[in-house]
This record gives C-alpha cells, sequence and structure tokens, in this order.
C-alpha cells in the first residue's frame, strides 16, 4: 500500500490527492512518523501546481464551496486530516454533487467534525485573544491555539481594530500575522521581545478586579466556566493567570 | 502614530479610574442577567475602532459559569427609589459610587483595545431625576460614539419615567436597549415598586418598537434606532404569578414588543422585607420556565399548549416531554417523514438536530444507527419515533413515564448543585433598574 507524505501544505496535498486518486487503497499523511505495515511504500509527494488547479477545478465543478471546507481542514490539528480530506474528496466524486449537508454520511460526519473544530476555535479565540499594549503604541498578543488559525483571524482583528498596528503571535507554530494599519500579513516569527506600554499594568489590574467582582461567588460553577473556556487557554488571559 | 484616541483622554485623567469605584459599580450591576453582544451588524468607519459581530462573542468565563461579553457597569449606584427587593435601595447601607462619562468611555476603548470586551452594557441607579439620569447616560454614550469613534456594541438600560425625546436620542446610538419590567404583574409592581408603573416601563418599549418597525418599513440604513431590538427581564417568585400568567405575558412581549429576549431571574430573599417571600423560587423554575420561552420562541410552541393560565410547569419534565406524554395519539412519528414541524416537537430532538434529520434524508433513508452516528440524542427520542417503520422505544406508557421522569430528576440535581450554598445565595434581582 502506498503511502504518500506531504509537507503539510495545500498544495502539496491537492498534488497528492492527483496521484493517489487512481490508486485502489492508500493514504495521505503529513505525518512523517505514520504508521507503517509490511507492505507500505513510502511515496513522497513533490508539489505540483498544475496538478494542484485541476484538482481543485474538479471539486469545484460539484460544490463551490468544496476548496474552501478542504483548506479549512488542512488547518486541523489532527494528525488523519489529509486523510479525512481524501475521503470526503473521493465520496464527492462519487456522490457527483455536493455532499456537506449529508450529514448520515460517515466520511462527511468526521470531515465536518474537523472542520467544526477548526472554525470553532476562530470563533472562540476571536473572543479568548489578549492584546498588551507596547511602548511603540502597538498591540501584542501571544496565544497557542490547537489549530492553525492565525491567517483566519486576521480578518477579524483587521477590520475591528483598522486603525492600530497588531501583532497576533502563536507561539507554538512560530508564525505571525501582522497589521500595519492598512494590510497585514504572516510571517515567521520566533521569539518576541516585547516592552509593555506604562498603563498596561494599569488595565490589567482594572480588568482582573472587573472580573472578580462581577462574578456571584455564591453561586460557583466552575465545570461550565471551564467546559466553555478549557483550562489550555488560560495562560494568555491575564484574569486567569494567577489560578 | 498617537495612541490615545479622542479629546479629553489625556493620561493624567486614565490613571484616576478607581479600582474600588469600579468594583462597587460591577458588584452593583452584575444580577442583570442579559450578557449577550448579538444582534447588530454595526461596521466600522474610516478612523473609528471596533464593529459588532452578529452572533455576539464571549471574551471569559466567570467561575459562576456565566459569560463575561460587555463591560457591565452602573455609572451610578446612588438611588432614589426605595424599591423593595433592590439591594441598591435608597435606603439600604451600602457602599455608593459614581463614573464621569469619560471615565466610563476610557474604560471602554482600553478595555476593547485589548480584546476584554465586545462593548459596554450602561446602566444606572436614579441619583437624580430621571431625566437628568437618563440625559448622562445619553451624553456618555454619544461621547463614546462621537468623540472616541467607538463602533463596538452598546447596550443601554432605560431609566422609566425619563422624557421620550432623550430616549430615541439614545436609541439611535445604542445597539440595544432594555426596559426592565421587573415584576410579572402591575399589581406586584405596585407592591414591591411602587415608584415605577406599568406605564413608565411599557410606553417607552412600545415606542422603541414603533420607531424601529418604522426604519424596517422604509428600510433605513443609517443611523438605525437599536439594531439588536429589545429586550426585557423579570424576578420570578417574589410575587404570585403562576407559570402560566408569566408564559402568556412573556409570548404578548414577543408578540406586542418585537423582544429579542425576555430574562428571567429567580428570585432568592437578600433583603429582608414583610412583602416579601421569605423563601426563594429555586432555580429549577427559572430552569423550566426558559425552556417554555425557547419552545415558543424557536419550536412552533403556543403557550397554551404547554401550561394553562394558573398552571405551573411540571418540575418533573421538561415542558416538551409534558406535552409530548398529554399528546402520546400524534406518537410515534416516522423520522423519513415526518415534517420538520413535527420534527421539532419530538422530546429530545433539538432545532439543529431536526435541521440535520431533514437534510440527511435527502441523501437516502435514516436508520436509527445512523442518527445515533450523526450524534442526536435518542435516550428520550426513541419512544416517540419509528425509523424504517421500526420502533425502538418502550410500549408502555408508565415505562416511557418513568424513564423521562428519571431524566427529569437528573436535570435538576444538575441544576441544584449549582447553588452549592444555598443559604448564602445573593438573589439574581437587578440591582438596578
Amino acid at each position: 500500500m502506498k503511502i504518500f507524505i506531504t509537507d503539510g501544505g495545500s498544495y502539496s496535498f491537492f498534488t497528492a490527492v492527483f496521484d493517489a486518486y487512481r490508486e485502489r487503497e492508500c493514504i495521505i499523511t503529513s505525518d512523517e512518523n505514520v504508521q507503517m505495515s509490511f507492505d507500505s511504500e513510502i511515496v513522497r509527494v513533490e508539489t505540483n501546481y498544475n496538478k494542484c488547479a485541476r484538482v481543485q477545478k474538479k471539486l469545484l465543478k460539484y460544490d463551490s464551496s468544496a476548496v474552501d471546507d478542504i483548506l479549512t481542514v488542512l488547518r486541523s490539528c489532527d494528525s488523519l486530516k489529509e486523510q479525512t480530506a481524501f475521503d470526503y474528496i473521493k465520496r464527492l466524486m462519487e456522490q457527483k454533487t455536493s455532499i456537506d449537508r449529508a450529514y448520515n454520511l460517515p466520511e462527511v460526519i468526521i470531515f465536518n467534525e474537523l472542520k467544526h473544530k477548526v472554525t470553532y476555535e476562530v470563533h472562540k479565540m476571536s473572543g479568548f485573544l489578549r492584546f498588551m499594549e507596547c511602548d511603540s503604541g502597538a498591540f501584542y498578543a501571544p496565544y497557542s491555539p490547537d489549530n492553525d488559525i492565525t491567517d483566519m483571524l486576521m480578518p477579524h482583528f483587521a477590520a475591528r481594530f483598522r486603525n492600530e498596528r497588531f501583532v497576533i503571535h502563536d507561539v507554538k507554530r512560530k508564525i505571525a500575522g501582522i497589521y500595519d494599519g492598512h494590510e497585514w500579513l504572516i510571517g515567521y516569527a520566533g521569539e518576541a521581545e516585547v516592552y509593555l506600554s506604562e498603563y498596561e499594568k494599569v488595565f490589567q489590574t482594572l480588568w482582573k478586579k472587573y472580573y472578580k467582582a462581577v462574578n456571584i461567588k455564591e453561586r460557583p460553577h466552575e465545570k461550565q466556566m471551564k467546559g466553555y473556556m478549557p483550562v489550555r487557554y488560560w495562560k494568555f488571559l491575564p484574569e486567569k493567570m494567577d489560578g | 502614530m498617537h495612541f490615545y484616541i479622542g479629546a479629553g483622554a489625556d493620561s493624567a485623567q486614565k490613571r484616576m479610574i478607581d479600582e474600588r469605584k469600579l468594583e462597587i459599580l460591577t458588584e452593583s450591576a452584575k444580577y442583570d442577567v442579559s450578557c449577550s453582544s448579538s444582534g447588530s451588524k454595526r461596521a466600522n468607519k474610516p478612523g473609528g475602532l471596533g464593529n459588532a459581530s452578529f452572533g455576539g462573542i464571549c471574551h471569559s468565563f466567570t467561575p459562576d459559569g456565566r459569560c463575561i461579553s460587555l463591560l457591565k457597569i452602573l455609572m451610578s449606584n446612588e438611588c432614589l427609589y426605595d424599591c423593595e427587593y433592590c439591594p441598591n435601595r435608597r435606603s439600604a447601607d451600602v457602599p455608593r459610587a459614581r463614573l464621569t462619562p469619560d471615565e466610563i468611555c476610557e474604560l471602554t476603548i482600553n478595555f476593547y483595545k485589548r480584546n476584554y470586551i465586545e462593548g459596554l452594557f450602561l446602566s444606572s441607579a436614579v441619583f437624580d431625576s430621571p431625566d437628568k439620569t437618563m440625559e448622562l447616560l445619553c451624553e456618555t454614550v454619544t461621547k463614546l460614539r462621537r468623540v472616541y469613534n467607538f463602533n463596538g456594541y452598546i447596550h443601554l438600560k432605560g431609566i422609566p419615567h425619563a422624557d421620550s425625546a432623550i430616549m430615541m436620542k439614545a436609541a439611535h446610538i445604542a445597539d440595544r436597549m432594555s426596559y426592565n419590567i421587573e415584576l410579572p404583574s402591575e399589581k406586584s409592581l405596585k407592591l414591591l415598586a411602587p415608584q415605577k408603573s406599568k406605564q413608565s416601563l411599557v410606553a417607552p418599549m412600545k415606542e422603541l418598537k414603533e420607531a424601529m418597525d418604522y426604519d424596517r418599513i422604509n428600510k433605513v440604513r443609517k443611523n438605525k434606532v437599536l439594531p439588536a431590538g429589545q429586550t426585557t427581564q423579570m424576578i420570578i417568585g417574589a410575587s404570585p404569578e403562576s407559570d402560566g400568567q408569566i408564559l402568556k405575558l412573556t409570548e404578548a412581549l414577543y408578540r406586542n414588543m418585537n423582544l429579542k429576549r425576555v430574562y428571567y431571574s429567580s428570585y432568592i430573599p437578600v433583603v429582608k422585607s414583610n412583602k416579601l417571600p421569605a423563601v426563594g423560587a429555586g432555580l429549577l423554575r427559572e430552569h423550566r420556565l426558559y425552556q417554555a420561552d425557547w419552545l415558543i420562541r424557536f419550536y412552533g410552541f403556543d403557550v397554551d399548549e404547554i401550561c394553562g393560565a394558573e398552571e405551573n410547569l411540571s418540575p418533573d419534565y421538561d415542558p416538551k416531554c409534558a406535552w409530548a406524554l398529554k399528546n402520546m395519539q400524534l406518537f410515534p412519528v416516522e423520522i423519513n417523514t415526518a415534517p420538520l414541524a413535527m420534527l421539532l416537537r419530538v422530546p429530545g430532538i433539538g432545532s439543529k438536530g431536526a435541521y440535520k434529520i431533514c437534510e440527511a434524508r435527502k441523501f437516502g433513508k435514516l436508520d436509527f444507527d445512523n442518527l445515533a452516528k450523526m450524534r442526536i440524542v435518542l435516550k428520550r427520542a426513541k419512544h416517540f419515533i419509528t425509523c424504517k417503520g421500526k420502533f425502538y422505544g418502550s410500549d408502555s406508557f408508565e415505562q416511557v413515564k418513568t424513564s423521562l421522569m428519571l431524566d427529569g430528576a437528573r436535570e435538576m440535581q444538575t441544576q441544584l448543585s449549582m447553588f452549592s450554598d444555598s443559604s448564602t445565595a445573593l438573589s439574581v434581582l437587578t440591582g438596578e433598574l
């Protein structure tokens, strides 16, 4: 059985789909440590933009949102994301019509679940991201999302803070979205050196006081709080830094 | 680049926002149930800060499980009124504080830029005449929009008895306004909040509704009145009204006033008074009312189907189960052919589930296993449906009742465990108007 290994990017994935489509049984993955059996044959995918375009064109023929949906799923942190997207594509080719609402098909259920996890995290982060005001007047927000969503967050904040300069830094993936007050772009960013403005601590303190005061402490319901706001997100929230 | 937006926003003033004041005015505002930031699509403007997200965004969650979406504060908790149930009433001995319009604007802008909040929920005790109080609230939000160029979400509480011209001015600035009707009947209002009249709460609601109707009919796009509409809140269990009466009132508010939400807050005694009951209403009653409220808004039920005028909702079952048990002749329904309206009436199937079933069955007939894989919860639903003609529930009506009742009991327990310390639990009364 052939195992197609991609570089994790979407072009590599669509190329792999082109190459793998005629195979009777195969796996597409970006996971270098994929489990192999005795008959496995590793194929390293070489990105080919022509093949990508052909695959995408075919997908769009049946479903105008399929490519976007697949691009969303490919941002997932799930190690089976490529295979999930590939199974979805095969099913779409079989049905020859949009299947995103075929909620009973197993390929669609898994695919939609991954898609939901990514878009839901984008929604959550539009609330949980925390900016700090820097000495220069720019704002800096470090975070560590489960999925690779920085460029999905940028349009939201660029519309909202259109006159500000800000950086959203995914410290786990070492990438940053940078907005200069006009345009945004995504780039590599390892360590950031941040000098806070003299007021930053003042407002963080006011926010912590507010957070404490607005809680009705006679009605604890921590389980619900943690359900909506998972503990792994807390380390970037000023109101949660003290535990 | 200059960071501080707006006139009068110099740094000296920033330092003056007093932590203690913020605490007092937050403590006083926190019992207002509403925290939603949804319903408005306000866009940002050149040179402006912020926009509104139609679905609303939660920015944090407090240990009581509630979400923080807006900066919810009172401008002042100094009150001329003496409402029986209110911790901030004139005769109460509590610390008082007041913030200036600029302090409120500064706080909002700086919290917003750090992405702590979606916007401002501003309310106030009546510290001066109703007109003067409303005027200062209006001045604050106007300043926030015009001077600080803020285009995020603003929810403003209306002050009863204030001049309607000031109210209309505010309604062109805010995304949402609310006049809390406080109690489910005029009689109770007279007894417990004698300085407010039904008229002073309902008349502004009606006027705002008419202004919104005007905008809709004339397709007004710019400067719309309250794009996110109006809401209200009432206290449950401080007065003798039945659930049926409360729900009738709710239905009328949705239909006649076009409200977006009616919030309920269950009464728990904090203030000792011979006019108020000594025991609280409990969260279960509030929970059942919300379930019924949902059935009215999203599931096509009329109040009369759920609850008679003098009746109370059953504590044992959720209102949909209670309705289904009384109407067993309508069940079971075939999942592959039942219309959406009927699927919505099956206990255990929610609006999302019903929609998924309708979409999925276009691709082929669904069986019981399909439903389970689609994450439709079948524990209750199985007694009321067939899949490809096959029935998976219990034939005995008594057994169905018992199983649903057990479900209800479990639900009751989780609701009640939210009050681990009910003796000290404060009331969810509005600490404000």
